[in-house]
C-alpha cells in the first residue's frame, strides 16, 4: 500500500499540478495507508485483545452509549477547565508584573525557567502527600504543569511592551494600574495566547497523568481501567477523545489568533 | 575580572539565596511530614549517595534517557527530512504529525504496559514517542518554510540533488529541527519519568516512588531536587544547541 502511495506521489511532485495544491487526495491515501498497515500488522502479529481499527470502529458505539464514558470525560474536562483558569489569572498576574518589574524579574526570573524546566510528573508523589489521593491533587498537578508557560509568555510579552505607548500614558498622567490593564495587558495578549496553547497542551498530559497515578476517575483512568481488563478497543476511544481535545485546543487557539490579532504574525514559542 | 563576574552574576546568586533561605524558613516551620528545609533535604541527598542507591539509580534513567532520544531524532530526523523533499508525501502525512504531536502521548503507556510488560523495552519505547514528533514536527515545518522560489533558481542553475540539499534543504530545515530537539530533551524527560513510574519501577523514578510509599519526605524532595536540576541543566545543553543553529535562520 506504502509503495502505491510514493510512486503515485513522485509523479505530481514535480510539477504543480491541481492534484498537488488540493490536499485532500494526499491526505486521504496517506490516511487509509496507515489504517491498512496498522489493521494488517495487528491481525498478523498480536494478540486478539490488542486494539485494531476495524475493533476500535465497533467499540465505539458502545463507549458512546456508556454514561461511564461521560462522566469520566466530564471529571477530567472539568479539572482541565478548573486547573488552566487559576493558572490563567495568577500567570497572567505574575508575567505581567515580572515584564514590568525588573527588581522582580530578576528575583523569580529563575525559579520561574526552573520550575518550567522540571518534568511536572515529579511532583505527583509530593501532591498526593500533600493533598491526598484526591480530585484537589489533580487539580494542582494541573496548574503546575500549566501556570509557567503562560507566566514566561506573558512576561515576554509585557517586555515588548512598545516605549511609545508608555510615554503616551506617562505624560497623560495615568496611573501605574491603568498602565498593566489598558496597555500592557493588550499588548501581551498575543504572546499570551501563545502560552495558553502551551498550557493546554501541558494541562491534558497532567491531568491524564495524575488519574494514572492516583486512580481517581476521569478520561485517564477510563484508558487505564479499559486496557487492564484487555478491552484495548475501548481504551483506545478515550486516546481518540484526548487526541481530539489536544487538535481542538490547537486550532481553537490558531483561529482566535487569527481572528482577533490578525496582525500577528509569530513563530511558535515554547 | 572577579569583579565584573560578582556584577554581572550578583543579582542570580542573592536571588538563589533568597530563595533556599525561604524554603529552608517555611521548612522548618512545617511540620517534617509536609515539607523539609534545605538543609534536610541535602543530608539526605547525601545519605542516599553515600548508602550507594543514588548513582545506580542516576546511571538507570541516563541510559533509559539516552537511548530513546537517540532513537527518536534518529528516526525523526531522517524521516523529516525525506518528508521534506517529496512534497506529495509531506502534505499527506502533516497532519497526522500535527495529531500525533498534539496528542498526550501518555494515554499510551497503559497500552504498552499491556502489550510489551515490564523491561527496557517498553520504557525506551515511552521515552521515544515522547520525543519523536516535536522533532519531525518541527522539521516539516521547517520544510515547508523553503520558498519554492529557491529551489526552483537552484533547478534552473541545473543545481545537482546534493547540491540542492546541502546549500537548500539543510540550512533551511536544520533550525528548525533544531527547536524539535530543544522540545524533544524536555518531553523525553517526562517520558523517562513516566516510564519509571507507571512500568517497572528503576531509576530516578523509583528513587521519588520508594521514598513517597515509606512517607519519606525528605527522600521525596531531595530526589525531585536532583530530576528538577537535570531538567534544568537539559534544558541549557537544548536552548544552546538550538541557539547554535539558529544563526543559520538569516
Amino acid at each position: 500500500m506504502a509503495t502505491t502511495v510514493v510512486t503515485a506521489a513522485s509523479v505530481p511532485a514535480k510539477k504543480s499540478s491541481p492534484l498537488m495544491t488540493g490536499a485532500f487526495l494526499p491526505r486521504l491515501l496517506v490516511g487509509i495507508a496507515i489504517l491498512l498497515i496498522w489493521e494488517v500488522v495487528v491481525r498478523a502479529l498480536a494478540p486478539a485483545y490488542v486494539a485494531k481499527p476495524s475493533g476500535v470502529v465497533m467499540a465505539i458505539p458502545r463507549v458512546i452509549a456508556d454514561p461511564a464514558f461521560w462522566n469520566a470525560t466530564l471529571a477530567t474536562l472539568t479539572a482541565v477547565a478548573e486547573g488552566l483558569a487559576v493558572a490563567l489569572v495568577f500567570g497572567t498576574m505574575i508575567g505581567m508584573l515580572m515584564g514590568r518589574s525588573p527588581l522582580l524579574e530578576r528575583g523569580i526570573r529563575h525559579y520561574v525557567n526552573g520550575f518550567y524546566a522540571v518534568p511536572m510528573i515529579v511532583v505527583l508523589p509530593l501532591f498526593s502527600l500533600w493533598f491526598g489521593y484526591s480530585t484537589n491533587t489533580r487539580v494542582a498537578t494541573i496548574i503546575f504543569a500549566a501556570i509557567f508557560s503562560i507566566i514566561i509568555n506573558v512576561a515576554d510579552g509585557a517586555r515588548a511592551v512598545p516605549r511609545d505607548y508608555l510615554e503616551v500614558a506617562k505624560s497623560f498622567r495615568s496611573s501605574k494600574l491603568s498602565v498593566l490593564t489598558g496597555i500592557v495587558l493588550p499588548a501581551s495578549l498575543p504572546y499570551l495566547l501563545a502560552g495558553f496553547r502551551l498550557a493546554a497542551g501541558r494541562a491534558l498530559i497532567g491531568a491524564v497523568v495524575a488519574e494514572f497515578f492516583l486512580s481517581v476517575g476521569g478520561l485517564g483512568y477510563f484508558i487505564l481501567y479499559n486496557s487492564r481488563v484487555y478491552k484495548h478497543n475501548e481504551a483506545f476511544v478515550g486516546v481518540l477523545l484526548l487526541a481530539a481535545f489536544g487538535v481542538g485546543f490547537e486550532l481553537l487557539i490558531a483561529w482566535a489568533t487569527r481572528r482577533f490579532m490578525p496582525w500577528y504574525r509569530r513563530g511558535d514559542k515554547s | 575580572m572577579p569583579t565584573t563576574y560578582l556584577r554581572r552574576h550578583a543579582p542570580f546568586w542573592i536571588s538563589i539565596a533568597i530563595g533556599l533561605l525561604i524554603w529552608e524558613v517555611a521548612g522548618r516551620s512545617t511540620s517534617a511530614a509536609f515539607m523539609v528545609p534545605f538543609s534536610e533535604t541535602m543530608r539526605r541527598l547525601w545519605q542516599l549517595v553515600v548508602s550507594g542507591g543514588f548513582f545506580p539509580a542516576l546511571f538507570d534513567s541516563a541510559v533509559l534517557f539516552v537511548t530513546g532520544f537517540v532513537l527518536a531524532v534518529g528516526v525523526g530526523l531522517p524521516l523529516g527530512l525525506l518528508l521534506a523533499r517529496v512534497r506529495f508525501l509531506r502534505i499527506g502525512i502533516e497532519p497526522y504529525i500535527m495529531t500525533l504531536y498534539a496528542t498526550p502521548m501518555v494515554a499510551l503507556i497503559p497500552f504498552i504496559l499491556s502489550m510489551m510488560g515490564f523491561g527496557f523495552a517498553p520504557k525506551v519505547l515511552v521515552v521515544f514517542l515522547f520525543a519523536v514528533f516535536p522533532v519531525l514536527y518541527n522539521t516539516v515545518e521547517g520544510a515547508r518554510s523553503i520558498r519554492p522560489e529557491l529551489i526552483e533558481v537552484a533547478r534552473s542553475y541545473r543545481s545537482s540533488e546534493w547540491a540542492l540539499w546541502r546549500e537548500v534543504m539543510l540550512p533551511y530545515t536544520l533550525p528548525y529541527t533544531m527547536t524539535g530537539v530543544r522540545q524533544s530533551i524536555g518531553r523525553a524527560l517526562v517520558g523517562m519519568v513516566a516510564a519509571e513510574f507507571f512500568l517497572s519501577s528503576t531509576g530516578l523514578g523509583q528513587l521519588i516512588m520508594t521514598a513517597s510509599q515509606n512517607f519519606d519526605t525528605g527522600g521525596v524532595f531531595a530526589s525531585i531536587f536532583v530530576i528538577g536540576m537535570v531538567g534544568v541543566g537539559l534544558m541549557r545543553v537544548g536552548l544552546m544547541i538550538e541557539q547554535h543553529f539558529a544563526r543559520w535562520r538569516q
